[in-house]
């Protein structure tokens, strides 16, 4: 039946959405954003018809959850309107949002997993009876039907939490139709999702389009934008760069729209070096749930390895499970050549390895605590007077931060300053420090750059070059190409948990990286 | 210079140093005020030499135990367990010196290795159950009621204690009682414990950020268990010093130790520094205490005021603790 549909609204080149008429729900002018000194959207445009599923990508950091956020109303635009039916709308709130018909649904599904599906699809407005009592036989009436339209063929008694997370897909829909939702807005549906069960959500919301109900589809998967969407909205560094419509549309324009102009980028690649050199760390197959599914790579002394991919690509977890912050289900790691298995990051620490966390403020740094506590506290034993005499020198402990904020032109009044007052830049210069206090061999840095500001973005790339030339083996994740390109001997690109393509040297180019990241899984079909 | 500016920080920088100048010595503050206002509305009775002896051996005890629950606070735990690990305590030595017969010492040092034992089971059941630390230590607080009964079938156990024992309490060192020493003895340990070696340094950070302590290659059950190991050796030492200074061990002599420490310690948290807890504020925080209830009685207030000081201080203190990290941190 929605193959004749989309048969029927492939016609006419823009008869996409003809049916429900063409006039637009949402409307969004010239909106803009700035977060400190970052412009996340610079006056945006971009209108949303009535029953229409629009598609909205971009590369991390294009503005795709700034303008979601303002839509939703968690946070208000510097300037620009949001239009609702071409009235002017502010949207204050959540509830306000929810009030104009608007209705989001996140990655991780606001759901309160102990309450039934019935429970959470009607949570906020029950029915209430006279007493104050919630009638649960006229929710339950209200309700019967909304679930038959988007296909749940489950009880509407089962705790939520017991559901998959397809299933629980579907009650957020139908929470979002209980609550007559004119537009939802859907952020990467799906990234947990199997083939079938993806393919079952697509029916359900090209129903609902159907309907009149307008979709607004956040994915980094290309496909599916392509098979689902009847227009497409592209977001590049906070702008649009295009809205096209379905028929006009191929995944190679896509993705030239995603990147931008500047294909032709040159590439200040260093030379890929040591090839011959033995690794010092070896990764084979590492699993670890649907986030890291078979990584293997090797990583020599003195060279830059960068992780490219999109957020949620499996970087992040696969650096934790090399550091021994989460175990892995399957594949082993070899250090020197030799197996190890680290309990805890305490492990792998003791033989040298350092991580410097995306989470800065909540995973690398104590903020209450100053300069000197915090760059000591990796090597806290070697500040004893003596193996067997437990009292720490604290002279040696303030020389040593002195020492190492000076090598790493840590702005700051004197290692005695709390940490939380310093810059971003600086405060993941005195993560850096903590392992170079502790002379780690092997550093592990994810987006080792973000909330950094350029003069200590160029300071840290330097650092990190530093560290290699001496012999370390450094780990980079990045979402910003060209910070890899500038970086790294060589790049490895992950997607859906997988390494898609390895490039070195000269090929490291950022339309590459970006092909890759958005490579469809190949692997071994049918995992979940 | 590089020092973080946001705009909302700056409009309220001006009203945030001055709560947070009145917070840090506030308490100090209001410890001189009370001692200067007993001193002037009670000249004869409070400031004398002997007087003050005697509110310095008095809070000595809420001193040891309240000094070990700031170790605990400073791994960011709670132990509501160690009034009534005091009372076991003071049942468990006087029992094991008239009952098993066991010399003054063996006794007292079983004893204190009983209370590193509950610290054990309290932070087992914090760290490798998960349980929170207030269910868990409340729990195991009245698991402890029980063996206390179980052991001294609800009775003082008085007769037959040697004299070696009291004399712990009760004797002196030119002239100042051996309680006072053996507080100074322990806050200096706790102190330096805490700010002079690499486990105290771990149990600030622990304390601070736990996930960014694991990251940095802390053990933090290790850390949190040796925590709690010293808040019951501190628990259960402030229950034999309490056996010696009354006479007998009691079933439920040390259970009201518990709110003036969580009292001591919060206050002690907002002095001089910011809502962070530390072994000198926690002294400042016994002392204030002391000195109000001293204060009163003296003036003979009435029991149900000591009662309504004590909750409406420990209310007022924790209020006092959070306001002065919610400046910190803003």
């Amino acid at each position: 039946m929605e193959q004749q549909r989309r048969s029927d609204s492939q016609d006419g080149v823009e008869g996409t959405g003809a049916a429900e008429g063409r006039d637009p729900f949402l409307g969004v002018r010239e909106v803009s954003k700035s977060f400190g000194g970052v412009r996340a959207l610079k006056g945006v445009d971009m209108e949303i018809r009535r029953g229409e599923v629009h598609g909205l990508i971009g590369a991390n950091g294009a503005g795709k959850s700034t303008l979601i956020k303002i839509l939703a109303g968690v946070q208000p635009p510097d300037s620009g309107t949001v239009l609702i039916d071409g009235e002017p709308v502010e949207i204050h709130d959540t509830q306000e949002a929810g009030r104009l018909g608007l209705s989001f649904i996140h990655q991780e599904l606001n759901l309160v997993p102990k309450f039934s599906a019935l429970q959470n699809m009607t949570l906020g407005l029950p029915k209430a009876t006279r007493l104050g009592f919630i009638d649960w036989r006229a929710t339950r009436r209200e309700v019967g039907p909304v679930a038959q339209r988007v296909g749940i063929d489950f009880s509407l008694d089962e705790p939520v939490g017991n559901l998959s997370v397809a299933d629980q897909w579907l009650v957020s829909i139908g929470r979002s139709i209980v609550r007559k939702a004119r537009l939802i807005a859907m952020d990467e549906p799906t990234a947990s999702l199997s083939a079938a069960e993806s393919e079952r959500l697509f029916r359900v919301v090209r129903e609902l389009s159907d309907d009149g109900i307008s979709i607004l589809y956040v994915s980094h998967h290309l496909e599916e934008i392509l098979d689902l969407c009847d227009r497409v909205t592209v977001f590049k560094d906070g702008e649009r760069v295009a809205t096209r419509e379905r028929s006009s549309i191929t995944k190679d324009s896509l993705v030239r729209d995603i990147v931008g102009g500047d294909l032709a980028d040159a590439s200040q690649a260093r030379g890929a070096t040591a090839a011959e050199a033995r690794p010092m760390l070896e990764a084979r197959d590492l699993k670890r749930g649907s986030a890291v599914r078979g990584v293997s790579f090797a990583l020599r002394p003195g060279e830059v390895l960068g992780f490219a991919g999109l957020v949620g690509s499996g970087r992040t977890e696969l650096a934790r499970l090399i550091f021994g912050a989460d175990r892995a289900e399957a594949g082993e790691v070899l250090l020197d050549g030799e197996p190890v298995r680290f309990r805890d990051p305490h492990d792998a620490v003791r033989q040298g390895i350092g991580l410097v966390p995306e989470e800065r403020r909540s995973e690398g740094l104590v903020l209450g605590k100053s300069v000197d506590f915090n760059t000591n506290l990796a090597s806290l034993p070697s500040l004893r007077y003596g193996r067997w005499l437990p009292l720490t020198d604290r002279r040696k402990a303030t020389v040593r931060a002195a020492g190492v904020a000076e090598q790493l032109s840590v702005k700051t009044p004197g290692v005695d300053t709390v940490v939380g007052q310093l810059s971003g830049g600086n405060q993941q210069k005195v993560v850096i420090g903590k392992w170079l206090i502790r002379d780690s061999r092997l550093l592990i840095l994810d987006e080792p750059s973000r909330g950094v500001d350029v003069g200590a973005r160029a300071e840290i790339h330097n650092i990190v070059r530093g560290l290699a030339e001496n012999g370390a083996g450094v780990i980079v994740i990045s979402s910003e190409e060209e910070e890899l390109i500038g970086l790294c001997n060589r790049v490895l690109v992950m997607a859906h948990g997988r390494v898609t393509g390895e490039l070195s040297g000269e090929e490291i180019t950022k339309e590459d990286i970006l092909r890759l990241s958005y490579a469809r899984e190949n692997g071994p079909e049918g995992e979940a | 210079m590089s020092v973080e500016t946001k705009g909302s920080a700056l409009k309220g920088a001006g009203g945030r140093r001055a709560v947070s100048l009145l917070a840090r010595y506030g308490t100090l503050a209001g410890l001189a005020v009370m001692i200067v206002g007993f001193s002037v509305a009670s000249p004869e009775a409070f400031p004398t030499f002997s007087n003050l002896v005697n509110i310095v051996n008095q809070v000595a005890l809420t001193a040891i135990i309240a000094s070990g629950l700031t170790v605990v606070l400073i791994v960011d735990e709670l132990d509501l367990s160690v009034g009534f690990g005091a009372s076991l305590a003071g049942v468990l030595v006087t029992g094991l010196m008239v009952r098993q017969d066991l010399p003054v010492l063996v006794a007292i040092v079983v004893v204190v290795l009983a209370g590193g034992l509950v610290g054990v089971v309290n932070s087992l059941i914090v760290t490798k159950a998960r349980v929170n630390s207030v269910v868990a230590t409340l729990g195991v607080g009245t698991i402890l009621i029980g063996f206390n009964y179980a052991y001294s079938a609800g009775q003082p156990i008085a007769a037959g204690l040697p004299d070696s024992f009291f004399l712990i309490s009760l004797g002196t060192v030119l002239g100042i009682p051996n309680n006072i020493l053996i507080m100074a003895a322990v806050l200096a340990v706790l102190w330096v414990l805490v700010n002079r070696t690499d486990a105290g340094q771990r149990m600030q950070a622990v304390g601070g950020n736990a996930e960014a302590s694991r990251l940095s290659g802390i053990r933090v059950d290790r850390v949190k268990i040796s925590a709690f190991v010293v808040s019951g050796m501190c628990a259960f030492l402030t229950g034999i010093l309490l056996a010696s200074l009354i006479g007998s061990g009691s079933t439920d002599a040390g259970d009201s130790y518990l709110l003036d420490a969580f009292a001591a310690v919060f206050l002690g948290s907002a002095t001089l520094r910011d809502g962070e807890f530390h072994i000198l504020g926690t002294l400042v925080g016994v002392l204030i205490i002391g000195v109000a209830f001293n204060g009163l009685s003296i003036f003979g207030a009435p029991t149900f005021y000591q009662y309504i000081f004590q909750g409406g201080i420990l209310v007022f203190a924790v209020a006092l603790s959070t306001i002065a990290r919610r400046y910190a941190q803003a």
